[in-house]
């Protein structure tokens, strides 16, 4: 059996060999920029499909005394031939020298089998100083590969091309904070052709990543729908005493009720995080806000993702037409259509009812002889599209980050709107759906919910791509 | 222990509650691990009952589900509470001080009530309906996720009561007839005829009267036991007026008790369907089968080191020595002639020197030396922008080494646009490599502005 492939991540110290590593591996924890000249080990990530190892990425210190390193090879070798044999008596020789701890450490994967990727920065001047380098690893005679990486914001990669050209057979550009998803697959393939015998394993982890993103993404949508079931359905409730003001305990049952959507929003972000694996990230977002002392939502979040009345009515009366046409079924079509006519009209009224007594919520219905107060749930379509919006926004930023990144990750709230791109149908399941989430909780309903939600985050993602 | 499937339910919404609280992670590779096991083993995906076998989540054995507590009691109680209401109900109904006769038209009419009631039961819970599920919720008789089954289960309920009810009623009429000397009779205030009556008897026993001709009613007997309030004629034969007890009998036994025993027995059936149903529609279910067939990938996402807390650097800015040996460390500023004007200084005629990068490191020593000879400070100029690595390190030891440890050295590492500034992060990690170098009189020095 072919062991699986192992590929050592080398090159000059800070040159984003783990920016590569923490990107293929999705794994926001690797230590980016450690200090060049302290002590460091390999890292090993492996990528294994069912406990069976598929490929191993291996981020290396990065050379500290490379001229000294081939200076001592050149003097020590007599013949081409002997060189991958000299690099390992280099190895040897010097595994306990604390001055060549990062060369013994970055070498010793490569001397066992390892190919070799060799990462420099695309964005500052090529210098001779590499050549050291590259030569000490065309001396090991491992399969390699070279990757232009882009730290900065200059661009010298023409001329890295023409000099990596020279030592290295492939020579890729990869960006490891900003490369889409499909870039790092493409990667990982011409990782494969290094050797013919590890293009089989890359191709199938190819495919398991892909099938991964498919999963995450489906999962992600059902996270998102669950919450805003949640979300929609939520209601305070307390007891009402008899001397107890009426007011205050409203302005408290708002409160709360404000805050446990804030905390629920943000359960949610966590969730979405941690799927994708980002489980270091900061995030700068604006939380869920009402206007004060109102019960509408900022102007802010309601321009960015909310609809407008038009929409309301129209998406309305589609939700109400969607139940009024099961009337027309059951009567095998003798009400001519008119289910679908007052389901419509219906729909639209509520939709447009609710939308513009947004601050009827107040007090809930009171029930047990008047002891029992309930606050929610809103009844406001806007705020299903609110949570939607901004929930499907989080999502996508966080299916297009890598984990080489670590700028804060900034919301911001888009300029157009993304339901532009939902049929009508889907914008009356929609509707349908958002609207029964406020009223019941059941099973079928939530199911709705997660169908509608799917079919939101495909649209959302064709409005992305445009 | 073969499961059921409302306990099959009950254990994977508790178990289904619990990953709630579980990374998506660590559940992925733990079920798909369960999953590749029972592959191997005998080639299926494993069933929800064996995955909570194997979680150890299942809670079949001896004794009651605790989880159905509210709903075990409540049907004791309707049963106790059915029986005592059956008896006391017949009594009722068989009360007979022998001023009047004991109506069969109203226990047959109580009959239909109880049939009529059953049927509703049925019915409500056919549809789903919940008129008392608030209350329901409110006493947590079951959880949440399965608030479907409370009208079967309410059913069920309710039928036991019913039936309860209708046995011991049943058991009543048949002591009552047994120790007392009962005298039916039938009456009406509609206008209706003994044939009439005597029809609606023959098709009552319509169930029995093939093989039971004792319990159907004759038309004699319907004409005698006719009777009206204001008569107080006395039958002929005052002894057949017991005669209808046999007929009451099986109108209750085959449409009180049988029909609440069929229902009750469908209840059951709508338990585990609906319970079956449920737990092919809970959103556990999907994510679980998910989990059995997505191959577990593991991108090695545990396996990073944290990154140690870096400081900002001891290292203060030193204020440049006035030297004219000048040493561009891997062409460091080297193209750049208006900075080393303005960095050389001093009596002795500027010495410009390169070392490092691509050269050799013989030609590194012979700097060294030529540096040395002057007995000056020396600038060493670097780029800022790179680490400082190191082969820097070594040629400042060997530096002081060579030059001794009075020889000032200024280290000065420049940033990429020339006359352009380092970030405070990046001078950091040069004051960190000052701070490692433990050199007295090595300082880290900022270039000087150069007018353009």
């Amino acid at each position: 059996m072919t062991p699986a492939p192992r590929f050592a991540v080398v090159g000059h110290p800070n040159k984003g060999k783990s920016s590569i590593v923490a990107t293929l591996s999705q794994n926001d924890a690797v230590a980016i920029a450690l200090e060049p000249g302290t002590t460091r080990d390999s890292e090993r990530y492996p990528l294994s499909v069912d406990g069976h190892l598929l490929y191993e990425l291996i981020d290396t210190p990065g050379f500290q005394r490379p001229r000294r390193v081939l200076a001592w090879l050149q003097a020590h070798s007599h013949s081409a031939s002997d060189r991958p044999d000299t690099v390992r008596a280099f190895v040897n020789q010097h595994r306990d020298d604390p001055r060549f701890h990062d060369e013994c450490e970055l070498l010793t994967p490569i001397l066992d089998g390892a190919g070799i990727i060799y990462v420099v920065d695309g964005s500052v001047p090529y210098h001779q100083e590499h050549e050291a380098e590259m030569e000490i690893l065309r001396w090991t005679g491992q399969p390699s590969l070279a990757l232009i990486n882009r730290i900065g914001g200059d661009d010298h990669g023409e001329q890295w091309q023409t000099a990596l050209g020279q030592y290295f057979r492939i020579v890729r550009d990869f960006n490891a904070v900003t490369a889409p998803f499909e870039a790092h697959l493409s990667l990982l393939r011409s990782f494969g052709q290094l050797a013919p015998q590890w293009e089989t394993a890359l191709e199938q982890a190819v495919e398991h990543l892909r099938e991964q993103r498919r999963h995450r993404q489906k999962r992600a949508w059902a996270l998102i729908a669950d919450a805003l079931s949640d979300m929609l359905g939520h209601a305070e409730s307390a007891r009402l005493g008899e001397d107890a003001s009426r007011s205050a305990l409203e302005v408290r049952l708002r409160q709360s009720w404000q805050d446990w959507q804030r905390k629920r929003e943000q359960r949610l972000r966590r969730e979405v995080e941690q799927l994708y694996q980002h489980h270091h990230l900061q995030r700068q977002e604006q939380h869920l806000e009402w206007e004060p002392g109102h019960d509408l939502f900022s102007e802010r979040e309601r321009r960015a993702w909310g609809v407008s009345r038009a929409y309301l009515a129209t998406a309305g009366f589609g939700a109400g037409a969607l139940g009024g046409a099961g009337v027309d079924a059951l009567t095998a079509g003798h009400t001519l259509g008119a289910g679908a006519l007052i389901g419509g009209v219906l729909g639209a009224a509520g939709s447009l009812y609710y939308s513009s007594k947004l601050d009827r919520l107040n007090l809930g219905p009171l029930s047990s002889g008047g002891r029992e107060a309930r606050f929610g749930p809103l009844r406001d379509p806007q705020f299903g599209y609110v949570v939607l919006g901004r929930a499907l926004q989080h999502w996508y930023q966080i299916t297009d980050r890598n984990h080489a990144g670590r700028d804060p990750l900034t919301l911001d709230n888009a300029d157009s709107h993304w339901l532009d791109n939902l049929s009508r149908s889907q914008r009356h399941a929609l509707q349908k759906a958002l609207q029964q989430s406020t009223r019941h909780q059941d099973e079928k309903r939530r199911q709705a919910l997660r169908e509608a939600v799917a079919q939101a985050g495909e649209a959302f993602l064709q409005w992305r791509r445009k | 222990m073969p499961y059921s499937p409302l306990r099959l339910l009950l254990d994977f919404d508790d178990q289904y509650q619990r990953d709630q609280r579980q990374s998506p992670d660590f559940l992925h590779r733990r079920d798909r691990q369960l999953a590749l096991q029972a592959q191997q083993r005998d080639g299926s995906t494993p069933l929800p009952e064996d995955w909570l076998r194997t979680l150890g989540a299942d809670r079949v054995g001896g004794g009651h589900d605790p989880r159905l507590r509210t709903w075990r009691r409540a049907r004791v109680l309707f049963v106790l509470g059915g029986a005592v209401l059956g008896v006391l109900t017949m009594l009722g109904l068989l009360y007979y001080d022998g001023s009047q006769r004991i109506n069969v038209t109203l226990l047959l009419g109580f009959a239909a009530l109880q049939l009529a009631l059953a049927i509703l039961t049925t019915m409500q819970a056919g549809i789903g309906w919940r008129p008392w599920g608030r209350l329901l919720d409110r006493a947590g008789a079951t959880p949440a996720a399965l608030r479907d089954l409370q009208p079967p289960l309410a059913a069920r309920v309710a039928h036991s009561g019913g039936l309860a009810f209708a046995i011991a009623a049943l058991l009543t009429l048949l002591v009552q007839v047994v120790v007392r000397d009962l005298a039916f009779g039938w009456s009406t205030t509609l206008q209706t005829s003994a044939p009439a009556y005597h029809e609606l008897t023959h098709a009552l026993a319509l169930p029995w009267r093939q093989w039971l001709p004792p319990a159907v009613p004759s038309l004699e007997l319907v004409e005698q036991s006719r009777f009206f309030r204001i008569s107080d004629q006395t039958p002929a034969d005052p002894a057949r007026l017991g005669a209808w007890w046999a007929f009451l009998a099986m109108v209750w036994l085959v449409y009180v008790v049988l029909p609440r025993l069929v229902f009750l027995a469908l209840s059951r059936a709508q338990l585990r369907w609906r319970a079956k149903r449920l737990l092919a529609r809970h959103p556990g279910m999907a994510a679980l089968r998910q989990r059995f067939e997505q191959p577990w990938v593991d991108t090695g996402a545990g396996n990073a080191t944290p990154a140690p807390e870096l400081d900002q650097g001891k290292a203060a800015d030193g204020v440049l020595p006035e030297s004219g040996t000048v040493i561009h460390w891997a062409g460091a500023g080297l193209a750049d002639d208006g900075l080393f004007s303005a960095l050389a200084g001093g009596e002795r005629a500027p010495l410009r020197l390169a070392a490092g990068g691509s050269a050799s490191l013989e030609h590194d020593r012979a700097v060294l030396e030529q540096a040395g000879q002057r007995r000056e400070p020396v600038l060493i100029l670097a780029q800022g922008w790179e680490p400082p690595t190191g082969e820097l390190a070594d040629f400042l030891d060997d530096a002081r080494q060579q030059w001794g440890e009075d020889t000032v050295i200024a280290l000065v590492p420049l940033a990429a646009d020339p006359g352009g500034a380092l970030s405070d992060d990046t001078l950091a990690q040069w004051r960190r490599f000052v701070d490692r170098r433990q050199h007295a009189h090595l300082r880290l020095c900022r270039a000087p502005e150069v007018p353009s």
